[in-house]
């Protein structure tokens, strides 16, 4: 865990996986769904996040029934003597029930809305393009061994090593002016080269884990008799392996969706992030951090919201595994 | 030789800072400077005592004096390190405009109509080794200033006045002192500027009359560096000083901590009192941090002032308490800002003037603190510049209607229809700040309104001038800022507008306006030089070449004990160099 | 286990040539333009160009690396004419921006940054290794509930939130510390203190909400194992079985994850280190980041990837010394 770490640490805790033995298919999800019902925290983190994705993805129909637009200047709403709010809280209003952003007016609630479209985009996509990398990289490392798996090893070990933050950080401002000049014009390959650079943060954890998972599935009997009746490698891979890995991916994927989260508002508060005039939470937040004195609504706001999204799903997270994995589980 | 009527205010350093955190603000408060501080303390200025200077800066861009060119850095060196042959006066309000002489007996000689300077140096000055200043170190200094590769950021107005020829591509053939290679023509330079016998007097022979040329005396790019000790680019970290103070410890990131110049005389430097005893600048503080630390007045901070200004956010807090009023002050910095518009990118004139119309300046203005961040401008030439502004009437006819600072959309849409051709996409460059980010924010929604699509490109702040000065890179629209060297709009109209100006970001380059910029600056007659400037400053308004946004101003909040402090006008900031502690 | 040992050096070597060979090609690929930097304000296409001879820029990459590489190793010079001088082995660059050596600027913040991690790692590690065995032996009961759900926010919290929390509360509020102004520990040890209290608590206890569970879960997974059922059969006190077996036995993930989170942190805590103003090797990045000071970025990631590759072998060594169990291969 290199410089990361410190934006997420532990978001990707290998050791809960070592010891874990290949975990058998349907019929323990059906008993892992049963037991995740019954886990009154685990409902309320889920129904706080759906609740909260239905707002960011009806954000449009939302800010139209309440009059409020995330683009629009409001000079009455803030002061010009400095430019802070007018108003308690943030300029707390019917107009803006959130208040506004100083200097701006903008809407902070209609801001919070359109953020929250952009934010978990960009960490729901790369949770995905993680999950997929560290799946294929561990199947083929665990699959093959040998060479192969040497190599993907050392590989894993120099990813590991760099200080990836950095890096990011750094190659951001070419290569989303690469991605431009290949017609991904504007927010589109800002937006990409997020989710990319995010996506690279993971993977070696996840294909280390199912690298060890293969590593121990392809002993078994199934495997040995597909082989024998010559299947192919490919249908040996994806069908007789693969299926038995879903328990590690979705309990991987409810740790790193939050840590991206966190992540993506880490790397708006360095700087790199979408284009304006386009809301995000890291972004919000980056900027109340100047006005953390004056107007602490403003911070409070983008911070709260980004710490109950994470908090649930890490929850969330927790209770799955929990439930697929009663041993480790809390009581 | 100053014209007699130069009274308004002298500006110095260049218009490129004010990036980040360099305020903005408004003024609620008692006008401008008016000279605050001490209210308190009956008893004048005092001697000892450490004065604190707080910065979010890592380190000064630069100490080495020829690449010096902040105006608050320049301020600071000058005030405690550096002795140029001119100054301007300690003096709050208009006063500041005042030329005085420092290294030099006098405001110097010009012979030749102007195209001849000669200052001659006061007796007793010394380096803080003991070697005497003489004529061949300020020569040495000025020669620095030549090797563009190594001596960068400064002021470049030695390469372009000084009698030196040039090359067929405008190069001056004399190429520093660095250069050993036979291609560079020092016999060139040494003609220019020459010592007189004694090595005490200093002549520089320009290529064209400059009547207020001991103005740009003023600038470190021609105070004195002894050549023994000159270490190229190295020279930032521990230059000579030949002021009161020599660096005891530089910790880039950290802190520098100036002591006295024991061989530094009262008697050969009347300009300065050097009141404190140490000075110590803390590098790399929050800027929120730093003036919370001012309000709250304890313990050393008491005799502490900040580089730069307060933040806009802070504003209200500090001039809305009574109990900051001897301590806060408000007053114009010395910049215009302004979005340039690229006559390269952009080379039809009506659809220049739609963006114009369109730009929501008053939004601008608030993004920056309201009425604490200035006045909406209405061209490049500042009013403090005042034999040579005249109110251009850009927003009331100018353009053919009046345009509200909201910016007019419809006006604009109506310019582009005139304009006979399709708009193009807007691309507007910006130094990557949450500031700047909101700027952009305002530039894509007014101009929006009017149907031009504007696509925001965030550039790193260290690299934004390096990219907007390459033709090859810049765009349509750029974020821009400029502060005058001198009270003369030949130190704006000319840099801003002309080819190798300097800061032609518009990428302007009409013979016709050409010949009229050489016209002015060669009018010695000082009224009829400013009316020459006003005309221009309206041409250019006319030609659309920028978009005025701000005539700016600045706030700072000093420590309780800080004694003598203003406004300083021709740098926009604190006299540092005349600042005491009260006891 | 010291051919062990040998044969994991060789393979060190292997991998930071290679990691210094990537991290060179990553940044000189850029299109970024180092010699941009050199000429700041007035800066003109012809001195632009003229500097990016200066750098050696026009030459192609591998000779930029071999010149890069004999830096680290016997030094190189910059600059031309009589204004030559001389970055002194082991040299990794040079900032125009800085004016400095990039050697002496990550030396002058490894310092901070060290003692940033190492406070925070102590903290972290005391607390959340005896949290996590509190938890786990009240297994079941509402202290090990509320020990767990402390962990569940702690690291649920962005760590620049907690930072600007602890900023306003405790500096401006209630004015209980002053400003965070880094000074070496040598010039004043109570300011150095009390600078670093509040951004060792930020990190820790993000780190420690980790611990806590880790922690937790080796013990009683170790907890529930034959042997120490034999001990306590045997009649052992329940302390020398928690703290000999228990832990002896649990600690060696604990020990992995330490090392590694420790390398990590000494390559420069980013965003702790951006709130705090604390002028570490984050810090540095950062600035070097922003303004696109490549020297600087190249630097600054070769010497934190160094850290992790370096705590990579040695947590393996220790690892093979506590866990008598590992296979040397």
């Amino acid at each position: 865990m290199t410089v990361s770490a410190q934006v997420t640490p532990g978001s990707v805790p290998p050791a809960a996986f070592e010891e874990q033995e290949a975990i058998a298919g349907r019929s323990l999800g059906q008993l892992a769904w049963m037991r995740l019902r019954r886990d009154k925290g685990a409902m309320t983190a889920m129904i706080t996040l759906i609740v909260i994705i239905a707002l960011a993805v009806f954000a449009p129909l939302i800010t139209r029934m309440l009059h409020i637009d995330p683009l629009s200047f409001d000079d009455k709403a803030v002061s010009q003597d400095g430019g802070l709010p007018i108003g308690p809280f943030g300029g707390m209003s019917l107009a803006h029930p959130l208040g506004v952003e100083p200097g701006t007016g903008r809407d902070n609630l209609a801001r919070l809305l359109y953020g929250a479209r952009v934010s978990l985009f960009i960490s729901f996509s790369a949770t995905i393009i993680t999950c997929t990398i560290g799946v294929l990289v561990g199947i083929v490392a665990g699959y093959r061994r040998g060479w192969v798996d040497g190599a993907l090893g050392r590989f894993m070990d120099i990813v590991l090593a760099f200080p990836l933050l950095l890096v990011a950080l750094s190659m951001a401002p070419v290569l989303t002016q690469r991605l431009q000049s290949m017609g991904l014009s504007g927010n589109g390959g800002r937006v990409l080269y997020l989710i990319l650079v995010i996506s690279i943060f993971g993977w070696p954890y996840l294909a280390r884990i199912v690298r060890g998972q293969v590593l121990s599935i392809r002993e078994r009997e199934f495997v040995e008799s597909a082989v024998s009746m010559g299947a192919g490698t490919s249908r040996i891979l994806f069908r007789e392996i693969l299926p038995n890995l879903w328990a590690p991916i979705l309990v991987y994927a409810t740790i790193v969706m939050p840590s991206y989260i966190a992540l993506e508002a880490s790397l708006s508060f360095l700087g790199v992030g979408v284009l304006p005039p386009t809301p995000t939470w890291g972004a919000m937040l980056a900027d109340s951090v100047r006005y953390f004195v004056v107007d602490p609504a403003f911070l409070f706001f983008p911070g709260a919201l980004l710490f109950i999204v994470v908090f649930a799903f890490n929850s969330l997270g927790d209770a799955v595994r929990d439930a697929l994995d009663p041993r480790t589980g809390r009581v | 030789m100053a014209k007699a009527g130069l009274r308004a205010v002298v500006f110095a350093a260049v218009g490129a800072l004010a990036l980040a955190a360099c305020g903005s603000g408004s003024g609620t408060s008692p006008s401008s400077s008016a000279g605050g501080g001490a209210t308190t303390a009956t008893s004048g200025p005092q001697k000892g005592g450490t004065l604190y200077i707080l910065t979010n800066e890592k380190q000064f861009l630069h100490l080495d004096p020829q690449r010096n060119y902040t105006g608050t850095d320049l301020a600071f060196a000058n005030g405690f390190l550096n002795r140029t042959l001119t100054a301007y006066k300690f003096a709050p309000g208009d006063g500041g405009a005042q030329l005085v002489p420092d290294l030099a007996t006098d405001t110097g000689t010009a012979t030749d109509g102007g195209k001849t300077w000669s200052f001659t140096l006061r007796d007793g000055v010394t380096f803080q080794d003991g070697s005497p200043i003489t004529c061949a170190d300020v020569k040495y200094g000025i020669s620095r200033t030549f090797a563009t590769t190594v001596i960068t950021d400064g002021p470049t107005y030695a390469i372009q006045d000084l009698a030196i020829p040039t090359d067929a591509k405008g190069n001056s053939v004399y190429l520093g002192p660095y250069d050993t290679s036979s291609k560079n023509d020092v016999a060139a330079f040494d003609k220019a500027v020459t010592c007189s016998a004694d090595n005490k007097t200093i002549t520089m022979h320009l290529n064209q009359p400059v009547g207020d040329w001991n103005y740009a005396m003023t600038l470190l790019e021609f105070s004195p560096v002894p050549k023994a000790k000159d270490t190229g680019e190295k020279y930032d970290d521990n230059p000579v000083s030949s002021g009161p103070y020599q660096i005891e410890n530089y910790t880039k990131g950290t802190s520098l901590t100036l002591v006295r110049n024991p061989k530094w005389s009262q008697a050969s430097d009347p300009y300065r009192h050097a009141y404190p005893d140490k000075v110590v600048v803390q590098f790399g503080l929050d800027p929120s941090a730093i003036d919370q630390r001012l309000m709250a007045d304890s313990g050393p901070d008491q005799t502490a002032v900040t580089l730069g200004g307060l933040q806009p956010e802070n504003l209200a807090t500090v001039f809305n308490d009574p109990k900051y009023k001897d301590r806060r002050f408000n007053g114009y910095d010395p910049y215009v800002r302004y979005l340039a518009i690229n006559t390269a990118k952009v080379p039809n004139l009506k659809q220049r003037l739609a963006m114009m119309a369109a730009m929501d300046r008053a939004a601008y203005r608030t993004i920056y603190g309201g009425n604490f961040a200035g006045d909406l401008a209405d061209g490049v030439i500042k009013p403090n510049l005042a034999i040579d502004y005249k109110p251009t009437n850009l927003w009331t006819g100018l353009l053919g209607q009046n345009i509200p600072d909201n910016g007019d959309p419809t006006f604009a849409k109506q310019l582009i229809a005139q304009s006979g051709a399709k708009m193009p996409t807007i691309t507007y460059d910006y130094p990557n700040t949450p500031t700047q980010s909101k700027v952009a924010s305002a530039v894509v929604a007014s101009l929006g309104k009017a149907g031009i699509t504007v696509k925001p490109n965030p550039i790193e702040p260290g690299q934004y001038y390096g990219v907007i000065l390459d033709p090859k890179k810049a765009d349509e629209l750029m974020y821009a800022g400029w502060g005058p060297d001198w009270l003369n709009a030949s130190t704006v109209i000319p840099p801003l507008f002309q080819p190798n100006g300097g800061f032609d970001v518009s990428q302007y380059n009409n013979a016709a306006f050409n010949a009229q910029i050489n016209k002015a600056k060669a009018t010695l007659d000082r009224t009829a030089q400013g009316a020459e400037w006003a005309a221009l400053n309206v041409e250019a308004m006319k030609d659309g070449l920028v978009i005025p946004t701000l005539f700016g101003k600045i706030q700072y909040l000093v420590g309780s004990k800080i004694g003598g402090g203003y406004i300083w006008a021709p740098y926009g900031c604190m006299p540092f160099g005349d600042l005491w502690i009260k006891s | 286990m010291a051919a062990y040992i040998a044969r994991r050096l060789v393979a060190m070597v292997g991998m930071l040539i290679a990691l210094s060979i990537i991290t060179f090609l990553l940044f000189a690929a850029l299109p970024t333009d180092p010699a941009l930097l050199t000429c700041g304000k007035n800066c003109t296409p012809q001195v632009v160009a003229a500097n990016r001879v200066r750098l050696g820029l026009d030459k192609p990459l591998y000779q930029q690396y071999v010149t890069f590489a004999k830096g680290i190793f016997v030094g190189r010079d910059y600059g031309s004419g009589t204004a030559t001088f001389h970055c002194p082995a082991p040299c990794l660059g040079y900032s125009y921006l800085k004016g400095e050596d990039v050697t002496s600027l990550i030396w002058n913040a490894l310092p901070v940054t060290a003692s940033l991690a190492a406070g925070a790692f102590i903290v972290w590690i005391v607390s959340g290794v005896l949290l996590g065995i509190f938890a786990a032996l009240r297994r079941g009961t509402w202290q090990e509930r509320s020990v767990l759900g402390f962990a569940l926010v702690g690291y649920s919290f962005p760590s620049f939130f907690i930072g600007l929390l602890a900023l306003f509360f405790v500096v401006i509020r209630w004015q209980l510390l002053p400003y965070p102004n880094y000074v070496p520990p040598t010039q004043g040890l109570l300011q150095w203190f009390q600078t670093l209290i509040l951004p060792w608590i930020t990190l820790a206890l993000l780190y420690a909400a980790y611990y806590i569970r880790l922690t937790r879960n080796q013990m009683l997974e170790t907890l529930g194992e034959d042997y120490i059922r034999t001990a306590r059969a045997k009649g052992l006190p329940e302390r020398t079985v928690i703290l000999r077996h228990g832990l002896r036995a649990g600690l060696t993930p604990i020990v992995t994850s330490a090392g590694l989170d420790l390398a990590g942190l000494l390559g420069g805590a980013v965003v702790t280190e951006s709130i705090f103003r604390l002028p570490g090797l984050g810090s540095l990045a950062i600035d070097a980041v922003v303004n696109a000071d490549l020297p600087v970025i190249t630097g600054t990631v070769l010497v934190a990837a160094t850290f992790i590759i370096v705590a990579n072998l040695i947590v393996d060594i220790l690892y093979a010394a506590i866990d008598p169990r590992v296979r040397l291969t």
